[in-house]
């Protein structure tokens, strides 16, 4: 035993005596470590440029013309096709199935997590993205490349059509911007008219059944129920609460809202959860007062007034019946 | 028992170089834009030797500032967990002990959420507030790190099994904290950070991070490397150790503040990568014995190499989509780990 120790003393010994070698050693591992890497920022400096403060207060410097776009929201490339700037639309992301054109663009991964390497490869003149969706991690990694980012911050659907009015612009498509601004309006209003003097309904906005989740009063989901004479039976500061079901049960709301592009499926699920103790004692759910909305509800373009239409048929049949 | 020698030691090492090395060259080829392997090798050689600092210039501006930060970041990541992970494993003497087992990841990821929530509200400059996040998460982790330390003491010395413990509830206090925080804010503060919570290398860094990571690994692992001798008299029994000369105490301080400092750092700028920490120890341990002189390099070695093998497959397999680092960390770590630990059963 004391042999032993004796030796692993000795060896600590001679070790200990090459530390010269060893820090040598240390330094080269260092060396062949540590990639210096020296970003160069690439300053092509054309002439024609300008700066534009998108809708989160940030000073975007960018050309003076906008030829190649990259998109990282799908209500940000439904709102480029509505301005029909498509063919400047180098690449979007894998949830842009809207229209269906947008599908075969060029995709650069999801929202939350696109691949730089494709965007940089793609030498966009701008990159949209919306602060409600993508990250601000992203933003800043392609700042870093150099890349400008324009970000959209909408809360309320007329936000949402004077965000556009202004992407328009920074893109260089005012007249396009000016014309959807117009046609939205005034669809709008006609929806307005018609509902003016209508009770608001009641209603849950179902996005998630197990957890029941539901819609907080801030988000642009709420308004877009509003615009449709509809109220949210949740009062909640949080974005996407999760409700308790009891409490639905006490509030009972009229109908209860779905947001999905394939309603069969709802249909279906709404027949299972009638089976459900509790699901089963919301008159809502007894009496099939279901109403399926688009996803265009989700996105803050220019479908969110089809959302508004959509609704406002569903909910208030009586008062587009009267004069048609 | 073979002397380790010097030569043996830098051998060894020149030859795990060497494949981080081919690794990294390889990593470097795959991706979305084609790069050859050949024109690859010799800019690199050239850049390395500084010879050249050009990389061809039509895959240069990926591969420079997209590709190469982003490897760099996993061998120093990975090189961090895994050091790490030897020196609590030798340090608890506990072969189930990883880098996160004393609750310090979860600290980092509590720091990095309220830096994520409290950002919006103040004004930064924006040197400042590119570094706010992983300020946050190192600043939670050194938090953890005090209190687990100031929890773990009997009599003033740290005690293993105390140290465990207390590292252990303080995680799963700080875990139900995330969970809750998740849960009650708006999900824009919190969006990508399920993301971040399983690892992620995918988000470019700003350079100064670069920076301050490879030096915080170098100091870290100088400051540990300095205890190996003591780590392989521990291993004979803390008495036979203390018989010998070995300042039990401090060897102890040293190791868990700089192999806590290494994690924290590693995990506030790539959230949680799971499992290197905890197998590419055991697999070191495995090839090269249990000598730390040769074990912590070996470790530091192996480490980079996992994560930047794990991350070229996380940012390849789902093109034009990334996976999160750490669950192909975990999908690969864990058959292996449970193979490994067949094996030395049989």
């Amino acid at each position: 035993m004391w042999d032993e120790r004796e030796e692993l003393k000795q060896e600590r010994r001679e070790f200990g005596s090459g530390l010269g070698r060893a820090a040598l050693a240390f330094l080269v591992f260092s060396l062949a470590a540590s990639f210096e890497v020296r970003a160069q920022s690439q300053a092509s400096t054309t002439p024609a440029h300008r700066e534009v403060t998108d809708e989160t207060g940030r000073v975007v410097r960018l050309p003076a013309q906008i030829m190649r776009i990259v998109s990282l929201a799908p209500s940000l490339t439904e709102t480029v096709y509505a301005l029909g700037l498509q063919d400047k639309l180098v690449g979007d992301t894998e949830y842009c199935d809207y229209p269906p054109d947008a599908t075969k663009k060029h995709k650069v991964g999801g929202a939350i997590n696109p691949n730089m390497e494709e965007i940089a490869l793609l030498k966009p003149d701008v990159v949209l993205v919306v602060k409600s969706l993508n990250r601000l991690e992203t933003v800043r990694a392609l700042e870093q490349l150099g890349i400008p980012v324009y970000s959209a911050d909408p809360h309320d659907v007329t936000a949402v059509l004077a965000s556009m009015k202004r992407l328009s612009e920074v893109l260089g498509a005012e007249d396009a911007g000016a014309a959807l601004d117009a046609k939205l309006r005034e669809r709008l209003a006609a929806i307005h008219a018609k509902l003016n003097g209508v009770a608001p309904i009641p209603v849950l906005f179902v996005v998630w059944t197990e957890p029941l989740m539901s819609i907080g009063r801030k988000t642009f989901i709420a308004d877009v129920l509003e615009h449709a004479r509809a109220t949210s039976v949740v009062d909640s500061r949080q974005d996407w609460p999760q409700f308790s079901l009891e409490e639905a049960v006490r509030l009972q709301p009229e109908y209860l809202v779905f947001a999905s592009s394939h309603s069969e499926t709802v249909r279906n699920d709404v027949e299972a959860l009638a089976l459900k103790p509790g699901w089963s004692a919301l008159r809502a759910i007894k009496n099939r007062k279901i109403t399926i909305v688009g996803d265009a509800i989700n996105r803050p373009g220019p479908r969110i007034v089809d959302a508004v239409e959509e609704l406002s048929w569903q909910l208030h049949p009586e008062a587009f019946a009267e004069k048609d | 028992m073979q002397p380790l020698t010097l030569s043996k030691v830098a051998m060894r090492c020149g030859i795990l170089a060497l494949i981080l090395f081919v690794v990294v060259v390889i990593a470097l080829k795959f991706g979305a834009v084609p790069v050859s392997l050949y024109g690859l090798a010799k800019d690199l050689i050239g850049l390395l030797i500084g010879r050249s600092s050009e990389i061809s210039s039509e895959y240069g501006m990926i591969v420079r500032e997209i590709r190469l930060p982003r490897i760099a970041m996993g061998i120093f990541v990975g090189a961090s967990l895994s050091v790490a992970g030897t020196s609590f494993q030798a340090l608890l003497r506990n072969p189930l002990a990883d880098p996160y087992v004393l609750g310090v990841s979860y600290g980092a990821s509590v720091g990095s959420i309220l830096a994520l929530i409290i950002e919006p509200h103040i004004a930064l400059r924006p040197e400042l507030a590119a570094v706010f996040t992983p300020l946050g998460g190192f600043l939670g982790a050194i938090l953890t790190i005090t209190v687990v330390f100031l929890l773990g003491r009997y009599r003033g010395e740290i005690e293993n099994r105390t140290l465990l413990l207390s590292g252990v509830i303080a995680g799963m206090f700080l875990s139900a904290i995330i969970a809750l925080l998740i849960t009650m804010l708006p999900s824009s503060s919190t969006r990508g950070m399920t993301v971040w919570l399983m690892g992620d290398l995918s988000t470019p860094m700003p350079p100064i991070l670069g920076w301050v990571l490879r030096t915080g690994f170098f100091a870290g692992f100088a400051l540990i490397y300095l205890t190996a001798s003591d780590l392989n008299l521990l291993l004979a029994g803390e008495k036979e150790a203390m018989h010998l000369g070995v300042d039990i105490r401090k060897v102890r301080i040293v190791v868990y503040l700089a192999a806590s400092a290494l994690t924290g750092l590693a995990v506030s700028v790539s959230g949680s990568i799971g499992y290197v920490g905890l197998l590419v120890p055991h697999v070191m341990r495995l090839i090269f014995g249990t000598d730390y002189r040769m074990l912590l390099p070996a470790a530091a070695f192996g480490g980079a190499i996992a994560v930047v093998i794990a991350d070229t497959a996380a940012r390849t397999i789902a093109v034009p989509s990334e996976l999160p680092v750490g669950a192909v960390t975990a999908i690969v770590g864990a058959p292996l780990f449970i193979y490994l630990l067949r094996r030395r059963l049989a």
